[in-house]
């Protein structure tokens, strides 16, 4: 029971991690590597929020938070990326650049050491098949489940997100018929990094605001979205849930050190038996017939 | 039909030159395009036919963009388009659909994961507010889409993808829409229903259209005016009667 509990809480962790970032790469193709470090970033400024100024109200911080953590996404692209779209080598370099420059710009700046900690929406825990689990996880897995939800009526029913769907698929027939790239690719990036942001006020609570906490949220959601097939928003999510479970069980079994491990070894498997992940459909067929 | 003289010139392009590489694809074509006219553009395989549109539509600036971000192909663009009268040759492809110029591409390119019905919505993303009107044309003008309006675009046939992709251009309420090669790989029953569909386009919806097509034969009937692209060149240009009595042509173009 206890396997079966944590690990879909686990699994809708992973899954709120890395949505953000499959979804910047679905839409624009920018893998972007400062995700982590966006992370951090706005659980920090959160913290700033309600701890240097007095009796600011939380929930008016994590609003504040999640939009800056968008503006910075966006800004991102349209100071940086903007200029070297299409060459994915430099744009990970780049994005990896700006977020190990973020978060040792954290750490420089006093972002060290156990003491920051964001407080939990609802204190207490309840149990449920006889496993005890704090408000927190439950309200994790309530906004992880209703975050998918929210993305997939956006990308669905609404023009914009139609949209970011049709550059998603085809960016030239999408350019077509009157969608500009650019603006969809920075309100791609604001979107993944507000998600970002999103995920990390729901999760820092759980634990402390440290900086390797970034590097850590980056090869997670680095993995899941490998095994997912890179670019497929369901493949994220059940990838989430193979990853998550793999880690419970060695967690289990062997050793809670070794999670980081189940994700890396996860990476490397699959792209020795399936490189285009287990959703990359089409994209790859097409390219190879 | 007759083109009055009255008739503006709603699209006229002067002096194109696109090179690939030192490989030139469209060499001085000038051409014009009067209002609410079908215009034909016809061309063996690699005559410059795509590029023109591409040329037209400013697809090609951002395929030369891209080219340049690899280091790729080094692609140059001379010449001067304009659309209503307005300097368009510096517009990115967004902007020009944004002035009502949409493009309907060669081998289609349907949004393969998503349903008929999305593919139409997302080509309404300049004419939001006309949806509903636009989507009942497309699918009065294309009946055969509202049996498959669930299914993916992917699996279509190739004539459904073809109605498919008329209609999403249709659904952004273009004032001129470009058809590059829409009768490709159909049949010649689909072949029927698609150029009654452009015909009835024009007549219904007053758009100019410009098609091109390798052969000649079935797209001629519904056009005013003709030209013919010869290894980037425009080699001959006039209406359809003066076209069909042109000997070499007959036998080049029209499989007589």
């Amino acid at each position: 029971m206890h396997i079966l509990v944590y690990g879909v809480i686990n699994s809708i962790t992973l899954s709120l991690i890395s949505l953000g970032f499959a979804l910047v790469y679905s839409i624009s193709r920018v893998p972007n590597f400062a995700h982590g470090a966006l992370y951090i970033t706005t659980g920090y400024i959160v913290w700033l929020f309600i701890n240097k100024i007095t009796g600011f109200p939380y929930l008016l911080a994590i609003i504040l938070g999640i939009s800056i953590s968008g503006i910075i996404g966006a800004l991102i692209y349209r100071l940086i990326l903007i200029r070297i779209r299409g060459m994915e080598i430099s744009e990970i370099i780049a994005t990896y650049a700006i977020g190990v420059a973020i978060l040792e710009g954290l750490r420089w700046g006093g972002l060290r050491g156990m003491t920051f900690t964001l407080p939990v929406f609802i204190s207490g825990s309840t149990e449920i098949l006889g496993v005890t689990v704090d408000f927190q996880r439950i309200v994790v897995v309530v906004c992880g489940a209703l975050t998918f939800l929210f993305l997939y009526f956006f990308t669905h029913h609404t023009r914009v997100g139609l949209a970011l769907r049709g550059i998603a698929q085809d960016e030239r027939a999408a350019m077509m018929l009157g969608i500009d790239s650019d603006l969809t690719a920075i309100l791609s990036l604001a979107i993944g990094s507000a998600l970002a942001g999103f995920a990390a006020l729901l999760l820092l609570p759980l634990g402390n605001i440290i900086v390797e906490a970034g590097y850590s949220v980056l090869i997670f959601a680095v993995a899941v979205c490998v095994i997912g097939g890179l670019g497929s928003l369901l493949g994220t999510v059940i990838a989430s849930f193979i990853i998550g479970f793999a880690q419970i069980l060695t967690d289990k079994y062997l050793s809670t050190h070794y999670q980081m491990v189940v994700a890396l070894l996860a990476i490397i498997i699959t792209l020795i038996v399936k490189p285009s992940g287990l959703f990359g459909k089409q994209k790859e067929l097409e390219e190879r017939v | 039909m007759e083109v009055k003289e009255s008739n503006r010139r709603v699209l006229e392009a002067k002096e194109l030159m696109v090179f690939y590489e030192n490989m030139l694809a469209l060499n001085n074509v000038t051409l014009h395009c009067e209002e609410e006219s079908i215009l034909g553009v016809f061309g063996s395989n690699s005559a410059g036919k795509s590029t023109l549109m591409y040329t037209l539509s400013g697809i090609i600036l951002d395929i030369k963009y891209k080219e340049e971000m690899k280091g790729g192909e080094r692609i140059s663009v001379f010449g001067k388009i304009t659309f209503e009268g307005k300097d368009i040759t510096s517009l990115k492809p967004h902007e020009r659909a944004r002035l009502g110029i949409i493009l309907c591409p060669e081998r289609r390119r349907i949004f393969p994961e998503s349903s008929v019905l999305e593919n139409l919505f997302i080509g309404s993303y300049l004419a939001r507010k006309e949806r509903e009107e636009n989507l009942e044309y497309v699918l009065n003008l294309f009946p055969r889409l509202k049996d498959h309006l669930k299914r993916q675009g992917g699996f279509l046939s190739g004539g459904e993808q073809q109605m498919l992709a008329i209609g999403r251009a249709l659904m952004a309420n273009p004032k001129m829409l470009l058809l590059d090669e829409p009768l490709l790989g159909l049949s010649p029953a689909y072949q029927e229903i698609v150029i009654t569909g452009i015909k009835q386009i024009r007549d219904t919806r007053k758009i100019t259209i410009i098609v091109t097509e390798q052969y000649a034969r079935p797209v001629l009937p519904i056009i005013d005016y003709g030209y013919i692209l010869e290894n980037g060149s425009s080699v001959l240009s006039g209406t359809k009667e003066e076209l069909l009595d042109n000997p070499d042509v007959k036998s080049a173009y029209f499989g007589v």
